[in-house]
């Protein structure tokens, strides 16, 4: 796994793969889903994809793959070892979603949520397999949301795909525990190797789990706040914990977005310059009658002034 | 859940970011520094800031170009103030002019350096010493000499005569500059539909005009109007058609319901039942355009998921 | 009379005039002081193809370089130790200088209609409003 692609620009979210198995280029092959580092607030959500051909299944078994949270780290890297050694006919494929891609997507002036995030993802790395050649006839998804919806959702996606969304499936499907392992030793490397592009000097790597529960990650966040600029991009800002802390600690920052919602705010982008000759309009009624500037300035925001 | 907070004004200002004519700097090698002054605006006729470069042989005018919202990174440092001054340089005539007509009053040639005095603003008389300022004045004014004594007296021919050329001058800019003259609302939606070169003439000039005004009387805006022969619009205090505001509020209040059927005062009288959408719409943007303090405390609603 | 008497002096720069980088930020800071600025931002802008992005407090922001109208120079004044009283003069220095700002949007790519770009407008024409006319 080269996660070189990722460390050269953690800020955006990066696309990592196998090679593909010629096999599952002829053979009809089933595919895993799962995630990792769904929960934490530092560092990236992983998603992960894992397929074979159906009629190797047996041998993902043997290779004895289980949910990656019943495992321990280095009976992950191992098992990731041995999906490694099984790649004439296993492919994966990541989809790394860095911290700031989670933040910025969150708090986007038309919210993106989290579950719409985690849902593209997998359906782009679904496309993906098949856009690779991978003779897709079964995928099988571990959830955290409601199954019965999602699954429908992907089954019109991808029509002529069984689709099976269930939650807990990373320990009921091996090609989903092969997934699961895949995403999760990614997501722990980068965590652990995490280049911060901000120039800190050295930055203790002593965060914990990233859990907002955890003391370890609770004092590497107190240690790390900056007055101005919060946190490094590691930190995932839209979740309540950074913003808790920020908003007692950090200097107040207002936006022009700051009391709206998503759509309200869709709608003041398309009316953006209609609004503003309105308030300049209504604004200049408000006081003396006398003197209403030039569109020219107000367009342009300019001001005479009347002290320094 | 974070809450939302109460903006705080900003306390105390003590730096600007400015945009300056590059005279400002170089005339500091001289001896005297610039200064920014407090003198009469023409337009307004409040106190307006401007500046004096070094040995008052220029004069600026000082604009602020402000957004709500905004702030500055300074090398290391935050400036909370997010302003942007521009320093351009100034006819002075356009400061000069309300004093010389207000003495032109009395019909007499007098000697100029009489006509500029200003309680409010004492620093009025610095006009004169602007390079430009004696060598323009027979723009606006008659002139006599006696001996060596010079004597001047407002005209108002001469006057709009230089305005006019004023407003020719900004014309061939606005074209250079490609500035969008036709429309009354400038709209992302709307603006791009109709090229530039389908402006009639009479955009150009009404929107010279418009910015020339910005520095005279309104008195003396409208005889500029006459002068330029333009016929003045319907709405007085607006130089351009008010287009798209009237498009909202002209609409059928509601295009659904038979009008005819109501006699004339009972229409008169009969409010609204509904909004049309175009009142809702607009309703909306003034709302949107003016926040509602209760909406500085309203709790902050952010995606969450922990 | 009063204040309006009053002049505010702008002081040539201490020696050699210090270049600053400059942003104009799409949010209102309650702070003035100093801050990791090339640390935390400017380390991790990112040069894309059009525009230049880079986040703040978690928020994507989208920019471009801008320069100062040609034969205008940017300048950061500063004042010097404010007067106790509104009747004393007050005086402020030239603390650096810049050539070039650049501005970011939040989210918004950077276009030609920005209300920044179009103010950069003003200067050519108050040449045309207030440069001299011929007789």
């Amino acid at each position: 796994m080269d996660l070189g692609p990722f460390d050269a620009d953690n800020s955006v979210s990066c696309r990592l793969s196998s090679h593909i198995p010629d096999v599952c280029k002829t053979e009809d092959c089933c595919l895993g889903i799962d995630e990792a580092g769904r929960g934490p607030v530092l560092g990236p959500m992983v998603y992960g994809i894992c397929f074979c051909p159906v009629s190797k299944k047996d041998d993902l078994k043997d290779l004895k793959v289980a949910d990656s949270k019943t495992l321990t780290e280095t009976e992950r890297e191992n098992l990731f070892q041995k999906l490694d050694e099984a790649r004439s006919y296993i492919g994966w494929a990541l989809q790394i979603l860095s911290p700031n891609t989670i933040s910025t997507s969150m708090l986007q002036r038309s919210k993106y949520n989290l579950n719409a995030l985690s849902h593209d993802t997998a359906i782009g790395l679904v496309q993906y397999a098949l856009d690779s050649g991978v003779q897709l006839t079964e995928v099988f998804v571990d959830t955290v949301g409601p199954a019965e919806k999602y699954e429908e959702k992907l089954s019109q996606l991808f029509p002529g795909v069984k689709v099976t969304v269930r939650p807990k499936a990373d320990s009921l499907f091996p090609v989903v525990s092969a997934a699961s392992i895949c995403a999760k030793v990614a997501r722990d490397r980068v965590v652990k190797g995490w280049n911060f592009a901000e120039q800190l000097g050295e930055v203790d790597s002593d965060y914990g789990s990233g859990y907002p529960n955890d003391p370890k990650t609770k004092a590497w966040l107190l240690k790390y706040l900056d007055p101005v600029f919060g946190y490094p991009q590691f930190v995932r800002f839209s979740w309540s914990t950074a913003q808790t802390l920020m908003d007692s600690k950090s200097v107040t920052v207002h936006w022009d977005d700051d009391d709206e919602d998503g759509e309200k705010a869709a709608q003041r982008q398309n009316n953006r310059s209609m609004l503003s000759y309105f308030s300049a309009s209504s604004g200049a009624n408000d006081q003396t009658p006398a003197h209403q500037p030039h569109r020219f300035f107000t367009d342009r925001r300019l001001k005479s002034l009347d002290a320094l | 859940m974070a809450t939302r907070k109460k903006r705080t004004p900003n306390a105390q200002n003590d730096s600007w970011v400015v945009v300056a004519a590059d005279s400002v700097i170089d005339s500091q090698k001289k001896n005297s520094d610039p200064a920014f002054v407090k003198l009469r605006n023409p337009s307004t006729d409040a106190a307006s800031l401007y500046m004096f470069g070094s040995g008052d042989d220029q004069l600026y005018e000082v604009k602020a170009f402000e957004e709500d919202f905004h702030s500055w990174f300074l090398g290391q440092t935050v400036q909370q103030d997010g302003k942007l001054l521009f320093v351009t340089p100034m006819d002075p005539l356009y400061l000069i002019l309300p004093y010389l007509i207000k003495s032109g009053k009395e019909g007499k040639f007098q000697p100029v350096d009489q006509v500029f005095i200003d309680e409010e603003f004492p620093a009025c008389s610095r006009l004169l010493n602007c390079t430009r300022s004696l060598a323009s004045l027979h723009h606006v004014a008659e002139e006599k000499e006696v001996g060596s004594l010079k004597f001047h007296r407002y005209s108002r021919d001469r006057t709009l005569n230089w305005l006019k050329k004023k407003v020719e001058r900004t014309v061939i800019a606005l074209k250079k500059r490609n500035i969008s003259v036709g429309e009354g609302v400038k709209s992302t939606t709307y603006v791009r539909v109709k090229p530039e070169s389908d402006h009639h003439e009479e955009d150009y000039l009404r929107y010279a005009h418009g910015l020339i005004s910005e520095y005279i009387s309104e008195d003396l805006s409208k005889a500029l109007l006459q002068h330029l022969q333009l016929p003045e619009l319907t709405s007085p205090k607006d130089t351009e058609p008010p287009l798209k505001k009237r498009k909202l509020s002209d609409k059928p209040v509601e295009a659904g319901e038979d009008y005819t059927k109501f006699n004339s005062a009972d229409f008169a009288r009969k409010p609204p039942k509904k909004m049309s959408a175009a009142q809702k719409s607009l309703a909306k943007v003034d709302k949107t355009g003016m926040k509602p303090m209760s909406s500085f405390f309203s709790p902050k609603v952010k995606a969450e998921k922990n | 009379m009063s204040c309006n008497s009053n002049v505010i002096r702008v002081l040539p720069p201490v020696g050699q005039e210090q270049r600053v980088p400059v942003h104009l930020m799409p949010c209102e800071i309650e702070h003035n002081g100093s801050a990791q600025v090339s640390e935390y931002f400017t380390a991790t802008m990112k040069d894309r193809k059009h525009e230049k992005t880079v986040s703040f407090r978690g928020r994507g922001l989208k920019g471009q370089e801008l320069s100062c109208p040609q034969g205008y120079t940017g300048l950061v004044l500063k004042e010097v130790n404010k007067p106790g009283s509104d009747q004393e003069d007050r005086t402020v220095r030239i603390s650096s200088v810049f050539n070039k700002l650049t501005y970011w949007n939040l989210e918004t790519p950077p276009n030609s209609d920005d209300t920044i770009v179009m103010a950069m407008d003003w200067p050519e024409l108050a040449e045309a409003i207030h440069g001299p006319v011929d007789d």
